[in-house]
């Protein structure tokens, strides 16, 4: 009797936790939809041309940035009062980017676009550039809702990983054995999609999630962890992997095991070496990550500078590309390091 | 006669606890692997434990040479920088052409080479420390990296060239883990015959003694490090191979996993001791430290709390069979 008390009260209590935990972020995302909705009051920013533009970049060091910054840089050309795009990279060192934060205030730019490495560690540094009336721009991390930050131009998290889980267990037949790889422990990027397929999974009963690993965007480690998970479980129907990077590392242990045949690979993303895999085997699809999310910013900096108003947090929303479609944005002449765009083949990394 | 076979009885086990004593590292390698088979059986499959061997190739590729630089009393840091250069370098010049494959080999491991050769001259001629000298070459060369790439991991694999790596004779072997055992045989019958590797070690016991005795200690310290290099570009091969690249840091972080291979395999900072067959044990001890958390399937955070505890037990054991005579 008393065992029974005790499994009945902890499981009430365990039931309790995750129902709480489930409405906090559920209330948490309620609260970023509201805040990202504000309108941000910026006649303190307005001024007349030429612009010389900020880019504080916390790091060059993947493609996908790089890409990113070729947008900004490619929307710079598009307007005749830009002068200038003075672009800075921190290599992951925060306090480097409070430094060249520092250095483009001092160089007189008038707006400043970044990717942090580090929120907090860059606060008050972004704050300094606020009071002086140069208005900044989180470009491509989550939202931000600081004083410091004008606007945060993003890519929702949650809402992609919902798209990639909604597909996957479509494309299952709404049910099966999956486990999901996900990027850096911690990371906004690695919770969001977490939450967001767990969500999704209560609406499919009948799918079972073996497993939550961690593959840090790195192919060498997903595919690592994916050749154990395919000694530990006799059964995989499918694989949940936002990051194309990563995915590809998952299909090819598939392969080398010959057990790819089984599994049904989830939507990556635009990453070149993903959609050659999806052109070959005509499955798994993309959700987009966009790159153009460096024009966005710049087109919302430049409505800022001219006074109009704007909303806090601009979402640049991710689209379903088919494997069929998305196979034919796969450049083959092209690495595996690359990215599907809309950029013109002269603003393209060279 | 009882006298004699107590006598018999200590010699003998005087005789097993110097053998464990000298091969400590196999030991808790051996008791690894069989807490893991017991915990797994894919750690009895051969083609999984074959694919351990694989898995492990970039690092312990790397670490073969970085065990002779600090057997010599050195570091060398910009191993992860050299595996990142050469893996996009090799990829770039195969350009997804088949002929291009001997050049583009050859191109990579001589850039290798010839940073690890920068590498020692240095070392040997101004006496920097190897430590802050290796690191910032490290700076320098992923900044050459980020420069040639221009951001993005530049190349096109030549066909045939993955598939030549991993592909499994008698269905269970890689090549590429083949590859790897017999770069490190090769290592560990070089440390035991050749003047070159006795050599090291009279440098890394007492460097001034070794000057003064005559030996060319300079030059072997340029050829060490060059070595180094040039297994450290064989590893950004290895990577290539095994996994593509795709991203211009793709052995960012992977000296440490080297670095700590290289300790855990008994060779110090102090040089003069340790060896490469110890050095490949610990690579693998690692290795098998994360395999196994992750395949037991605990949860992320309690397999850092396990793989670190394993680390520790693992360095633990490795200095009680080091000191019970």
């Amino acid at each position: 009797m008393r065992k029974l008390i005790e499994f009945v009260g902890s499981t009430v209590v365990a039931i309790g936790l995750l129902t709480g935990l489930a409405s906090a972020a559920d209330e948490a995302r309620v609260m970023q939809e509201k805040q990202a909705a504000e309108i941000v009051d910026t006649s303190a920013y307005k001024k007349e041309g030429p612009y010389k533009i900020g880019v504080a970049a916390g790091y060059m060091g993947n493609s996908w940035v790089v890409f990113t910054l070729q947008h900004i840089k490619y929307e710079a050309s598009l307007h005749d009062d830009i002068t200038e795009v003075l672009v800075t990279d921190a290599a992951f060192n925060p306090t480097k980017q409070v430094a060249d934060i520092e250095d483009l205030i001092s160089k007189g730019v008038d707006l400043i676009l970044y990717w942090p490495v580090d929120d907090k560690a860059i606060e008050g540094a972004l704050k300094k550039a606020t009071d002086k009336g140069i208005p900044t721009i989180n470009t491509g991390g989550g939202f931000v809702n600081s004083p410091s930050v004008t606007a945060s131009v993003f890519i929702d998290q949650w809402n992609l990983g919902e798209m990639v889980a909604r597909r996957l267990f479509q494309d299952m037949g709404g049910k099966g054995k999956i486990f999901a790889m996900l990027p850096i422990a911690g990371t906004t990027a690695a919770v969001d999609q977490l939450a967001a397929l767990k969500a999704v999974m209560e609406e499919y009963p009948d799918i079972e999630l073996l497993s939550a690993e961690y593959g840090d965007w790195n192919r060498a480690k997903a595919k690592q962890i994916t050749e154990n998970l395919l000694q530990k479980y006799p059964e995989i129907d499918g694989v949940f992997s936002p990051a194309g990077q990563m995915s590809i590392g998952v299909a090819e242990a598939f392969d080398e095991a010959g057990r790819l045949s089984e599994v049904i690979m989830s939507p990556g993303d635009e990453y070149n070496g993903w959609l050659k895999w999806v052109r070959t085997n005509n499955q798994g699809g993309a959700v987009t990550f966009p790159t153009r999310v460096g024009q966005e910013a710049l087109r919302l900096g430049m409505r800022i500078l001219r006074g109009e108003n704007v909303r806090r947090g601009q979402k640049v929303p991710s689209e379903y590309i088919s494997p069929g479609a998305a196979g034919v944005y796969a450049e083959t002449d092209r690495p595996d390091d690359w990215w599907a765009s809309e950029l013109p083949e002269a603003w393209k990394p060279q | 006669m009882s006298d004699r076979t107590g006598t018999v009885a200590d010699n003998l086990q005087t005789r097993i606890w110097r053998w464990a004593s000298s091969n400590a590292i196999w030991i808790v390698l051996a008791l690894l692997f069989s807490v893991a088979a017991l915990l797994s059986d894919a750690f009895l499959r051969p083609v999984y434990i074959f694919n351990i061997v694989r898995q492990a190739a970039p690092v312990g590729v790397a670490a073969i040479g970085v065990t002779l630089v600090m057997i010599l009393g050195g570091v060398d840091l910009s191993v992860g920088a050299i595996i990142s250069l050469t893996a996009v370098l090799t990829a770039v010049l195969m350009d997804g052409q088949v002929a291009n494959i001997p050049l583009a080999v050859t191109f990579a491991l001589a850039v290798g080479a010839f940073i690890g050769g920068i590498n020692g001259v240095l070392i040997a001629y101004n006496r920097i420390s190897p430590f802050i000298l290796t690191l910032g070459m490290a700076v320098v060369i992923t900044g050459i990296t980020q420069i040639y790439s221009g951001g993005t991991a530049r190349g096109i694999v030549s066909p045939g060239f993955r598939e030549f790596f991993n592909f499994r004779i008698g269905g269970v072997v890689p090549v590429l883990a083949l590859f790897f055992l017999g770069l490190a045989l090769v290592g560990v019958r070089l440390q035991q015959t050749t003047k070159f590797c006795r050599n090291l070690y009279l440098i890394g016991s007492n460097p001034q003694a070794a000057e003064l005795s005559g030996l060319h200690v300079k030059r072997i310290t340029i050829i060490a490090y060059a070595l180094s290099g040039l297994m450290g570009a064989m590893a950004g091969i290895a990577l290539l191979a095994r996994s593509g690249v795709s991203s211009t840091f793709a052995g960012r972080g992977l000296e440490f996993d080297v670095l700590a291979a290289v300790i855990l395999g008994g060779t110090t900072f102090q040089g003069g001791r340790g060896g490469i067959g110890g050095t490949i044990a610990a690579v693998f001890v690692l290795l098998i430290a994360f395999n196994l958390v992750n395949i037991v399937g605990l949860d992320y955070n309690a397999q850092l709390i396990v793989k670190g505890a394993i680390i520790i037990i693992a360095s633990s054991a490795y200095i009680y069979f080091k000191k019970v005579r």
